[in-house]
């Protein structure tokens, strides 16, 4: 997109003298970083955001939350709780507040899931830009799920003793 | 099958609009500002607090990015550094795993805030449990590369 790989990537030369040449070298620079940038994450994120959708439309979701229920007790959640933290982990934080708002959760509760769901969501799309690092999209969609969980048992708990 | 294009299109114009407009400022800003003494102290004192959980000052500024403004667009600045520095891949793991467990701070935690969340436990909470996950993998990761190479050497990914 930005013609050869080597504008934004390879080592920068010395900038120019001047401090207006240096400033519009900088932009000219930045400019191209941004749409380089750009179509990286584009590249990755839009074939992922066709996959949660898909995921979404089969059914997938109502499927994982029906195998999620009976780990809410664990969180101190009512099995309800399984469909925002599923609709987070598939689609992002928006979609699960939206189907938060249907449950009557209190405080601790929603302080709860919150914690679990700001550690693992999104994790389709943001798995593919990780990937894109050179990182395993799948161990670390993985990592988050079961770090975010123990994140808000652990928090559960401690809520509990304060 | 309508139904589901017609959501990917305009799903996806959304998604390509909100990451342009976010991307394209934060890459120019870090280029033309990359340079000054401000910047550079701001960079320098985050380094001093990622340094805790091993990350170099050559990744604090994605980490920073990543940290203030998601996942999504710290994993941009890691590709471009990548790509510009020849970051190694211990620090972009490092950078992976602490990212993961907290990105986006201010726009993901307010969110659940108003929703009532406590903000001691979604910020001071979630940040301390990304510092000790990370520490943690590390030196896990760090165990494990030791044993395959069958050897007692420091070093690693």
């Amino acid at each position: 997109m930005t013609g050869p790989d080597d504008i934004p990537g390879a080592p920068l030369p010395h900038p120019p003298d001047g401090f207006w040449p240096a400033v519009r070298r900088d932009l000219k620079l930045g400019v191209l970083a941004g749409l380089q940038t750009f179509w990286d994450l584009a590249k990755v994120m839009i074939p992922a955001y066709g996959v949660t959708l898909a995921l979404q439309q089969l059914g997938v979701i109502d499927w994982l939350s029906g195998l999620a229920r009976p780990l809410m007790s664990a969180l101190g959640l009512p099995g309800d709780a399984a469909v925002p933290l599923v609709v987070g982990y598939v689609l992002n934080i928006y979609a699960a507040v939206g189907s938060m708002q249907a449950l009557h959760l209190d405080a601790r509760q929603i302080t709860v899931l919150a914690v679990a769901i700001l550690i693992g969501h999104s994790l389709v799309v943001e798995g593919a830009v990780l990937h894109r690092a050179g990182m395993n999209g799948f161990v670390f969609g993985a990592l988050r799920i079961v770090a975010g969980l123990a994140a808000a048992v652990v928090a559960n708990l401690l809520i509990g003793l304060l | 099958m309508q139904e589901f294009l017609h959501a990917f299109l305009s799903g996806s114009l959304d998604l390509l609009v909100r990451v342009f407009l976010i991307v394209v400022p934060i890459m120019v800003v870090l280029e033309v500002f990359e340079g000054t003494r401000a910047f550079r102290a701001v960079v320098r004192a985050w380094a001093r607090v990622v340094r805790h959980v091993g990350l170099d000052e050559r990744s604090a500024a994605p980490t920073l990015v990543g940290f203030l403004f998601g996942l999504a667009y710290g994993g941009g600045v890691i590709v471009r550094d990548v790509r510009r520095h020849d970051l190694p891949r211990r620090q972009v793991f490092i950078m992976s795993v602490f990212l993961s467990m907290v990105h986006a701070v201010v726009e993901d935690s307010l969110i659940f805030i108003a929703l009532g969340a406590s903000v001691f436990w979604v910020v001071v909470y979630r940040i301390a449990w990304a510092a000790a996950v990370t520490l943690g993998l590390t030196a896990l990761a760090e165990a494990w590369l030791r044993r395959r190479r069958g050897d007692g050497a420091p070093g690693g990914r």
